[in-house]
């Protein structure tokens, strides 16, 4: 709870560095904050395109758009908390401030980039839907309760990423290859209805795959937006929904430990 | 009174192989061979007390843990020894513009920097003006700071740091930027500090400066405290033991020595030899010297220059009016300054021993001799100036 009061304390600092990144983010290109919106839609109209083309099967655009937004903000947490102490090395040698909040104001500026494309992708939904001639599912009111949680989940990345980083530089090259690994593991263009033939045949290796915490949040998003996907409740999902909050303890508390040595490391 | 800043055995030592195994592969490979670490101490076994009020001097050469030992304090470096207690606000002006981002304006990152030094919004939108106005920059506060010259930008970030009105003020050397206009406003606020009852921790090489503002001054040395007391005897043993090792020393010494300087004496009026002198006292100085030859009509000249290069006064046996016809082999010359007008700091003593024409230089010692003067007087300056008052009656 220290942590929160913390937060509430330095919110001036909060959200000052969350608009020095979005404000720096931007500066200079043309387009501007329209780009946080148009790098997802691209990517999701390539994967929609070349899906069918090579699977010869879709996946409803949809769940599609919904996969890639959710990805690309934590694809952005991991990337900018990474380098949240290296790159402001400069700040974090001369001045004393609670290190935390640079990890934090990243992964915040990304939730704010995130709501703001959130309104677009629910335009293009809601113009799909009236296609289809299917409805919004009623859970949609629980959508903040998913931000929630995939936020906090964002964030103990983004700090256990950011210490690390510190202390060995290989970090930012391993996450890169580790990144897109991690993309091919996850329900992006695909859905669940992909892995359920697969766990016909090999049963443990369906449950694992349900251990991705990104399995089960986008599948969240897509159950709580869309009517006919529904949350695959089991032990393993139940279990792996609890593993973010743990990393977030220990995300926070390896960041603390580690943060004694950050000016020296740096 | 309590104390706003308290080390006890203060210590900080890093890996002696410079940034430690930065890289997984070498951290495993480490492991492995369990090569023994080297560390290196930059600050070690340091205690201390600085009571509230008071302003302290830090001084030694480069490399002696002198920033070290600020950052202990302000919190951005952990002790690996030792603790270190502060009490109240402490605002650094280690970081000036540190929080600046390239691409924001310098209105932007007055705000952004305020709130990483952690002064509130309102304050800073309150005197936003003042702080344009003190940093001198109100035709490019809209432009993005990475057009700005680094004197700009030091600038714009000592009027955010000062605004923050802390208890505990740490400066270090930040006052060598900027131009000599914004320097004096610089020292300026930190008198307006000192006036405030605030403590101040003060990093400089500029001695004169040290000498001035500090109530005490701690010598440092090899990341230990060596001296710890009033500013001049510090500031002197600091010159004569350390100075020269960093080359911060500019001295110089030429000639053709036909005549030499062998041995210099400096001594207060009851003939003890000294380095420290008290104000309108008399100073002498016993030049030994030994001509190789018979040399005709020679001059012996002096001159004095204050710690910061500001050259005072310099005079010879010429302008005195006090010829010497020859001398030959060893003597001894008296040169004594009495009253001693200078009133206080650290000074630097220059002795020639030159030809009557100035054609020849026999021999020149360039800022060879330290010495130090304390005020024993109530007024205040570098110099003494005869000076009388009187009152005339209305008409």
């Amino acid at each position: 709870m220290n942590v929160v009061r913390l937060f509430i304390e330095r919110r001036e600092l909060v959200l000052n560095l969350i608009s020095r990144e979005l404000k720096s983010r931007y500066k200079g290109s043309m387009l501007g904050f329209l780009w946080s919106i148009l790098t997802p839609l691209f990517m999701a109209f390539i994967y929609v395109f070349f899906l069918r083309l090579l699977a010869g099967r879709g996946v409803p655009t949809e769940e599609i758009i919904i996969g890639v937004f959710a990805w690309q903000f934590t694809a952005m947490c991991v990337n900018g908390g990474m380098s949240s102490i290296t790159g402001n090395a400069n700040l974090v040698k001369k001045v004393f401030f609670p290190r935390v909040v640079l990890p934090a104001s990243v992964t915040f500026a990304y939730l704010v980039n995130f709501l703001l494309s959130l309104i677009v992708q629910f335009a293009i939904i809601t113009v799909l839907m009236r296609l289809d001639g299917s409805m919004f599912s009623p859970y949609v009111i629980a959508l903040p309760a998913v931000i929630l949680y995939h936020t906090l989940f964002n964030l103990s990345l983004a700090m256990l990423l950011a210490s690390a980083n510190v202390y060995f530089r290989d970090t930012q090259h391993l996450v890169g290859v580790l990144l897109s690994a991690w993309f091919f593991a996850s329900p992006v263009m695909y859905n669940l209805s992909f892995v359920e033939r697969a766990a016909a045949k090999w049963p443990l290796l369906a449950n694992l795959y349900m251990l991705n915490p990104m399995a089960l949040i986008i599948t969240a998003y897509r159950s709580m937006i869309l009517r006919d996907v529904s949350f695959p409740w089991t032990v393993y999902s139940a279990c792996a929904l609890l593993f973010p909050l743990v990393l977030l303890v220990i995300g926070y508390k390896t960041f603390q430990r580690a943060q004694r040595n950050f000016s020296d490391m740096l | 009174m309590t104390n706003a800043i308290e080390a006890k055995n203060l210590g900080k030592r890093y890996l002696m192989k410079g940034l430690g195994p930065q890289t997984l592969f070498a951290t495993m490979t480490n492991a492995l061979r369990r090569k023994k670490k080297e560390y290196f101490w930059a600050l070690r076994d340091v205690s201390f007390a600085v009571p509230k009020g008071k302003t302290v001097g830090v001084i030694g050469p480069n490399g002696s843990g002198k920033s070290s030992l600020l950052g202990l304090v302000a919190k951005t470096i952990t002790p690996s020894a030792g603790t270190v207690r502060t009490e109240g606000r402490i605002s650094s002006l280690l970081e000036l513009g540190a929080g600046f981002h390239p691409d924001l304006t310098g209105r932007e990152n007055v705000f952004l920097n305020a709130a990483i030094l952690g002064i509130p919004h309102e304050d800073i939108r309150r005197r936003f003006d003042h702080i344009v106005d003190f940093a001198g920059l109100h035709e490019f506060i809209d432009m993005p700071v990475k057009h700005y010259s680094s004197g700009m930008y030091v600038r714009l970030g000592f009027a955010v740091a000062v605004e923050m009105n802390p208890d505990i003020l740490l400066v270090d050397e930040v006052l060598a930027v900027g131009d000599i206009a914004f320097q004096l406003k610089c020292l300026d606020r930190i008198r307006d500090f000192q006036k405030k009852g605030k403590t101040l921790l003060f990093v400089s090489h500029a001695l004169q400066t040290v000498e001035e503002f500090c109530d005490d001054v701690f010598l440092v040395h090899h990341g230990r405290m060596v001296a710890n007391g009033e500013p001049p005897d510090v500031i002197l043993q600091y010159i004569r033991s350390y100075m020269g090792e960093g080359g911060y020393l500019y001295t110089q010494e030429f000639g053709t020595r036909d005549a030499e300087i062998l041995e210099v004496v400096m001594k207060n009026e009851k003939e003890e030899e000294t380095g420290s002198f008290e104000s309108n006292r008399p100073l002498h100085v016993d030049i030994r010297y030994r001509a190789k030859k018979r040399l005709k009509k020679p001059v012996f000249g002096f001159s004095i220059k204050t710690g910061n290069g500001y050259y005072v006064f310099g005079s010879n046996t010429q302008i005195e009016h006090c010829p010497i016809d020859a001398i030959e082999g060893e003597g001894v010359m008296r040169l004594t300054l009495n009253p001693l007008t200078l009133m206080q700091g650290n000074f630097f003593l220059s002795l020639s021993i030159h030809s009557w024409d100035h054609a020849e230089q026999y021999h020149r010692r360039e800022d060879w001799y330290p010495f130090v003067v304390k005020n024993t007087t109530e007024a205040e300056g570098v110099f003494h100036l005869d000076s009388s008052w009187k009152l005339k009656k209305d008409g």
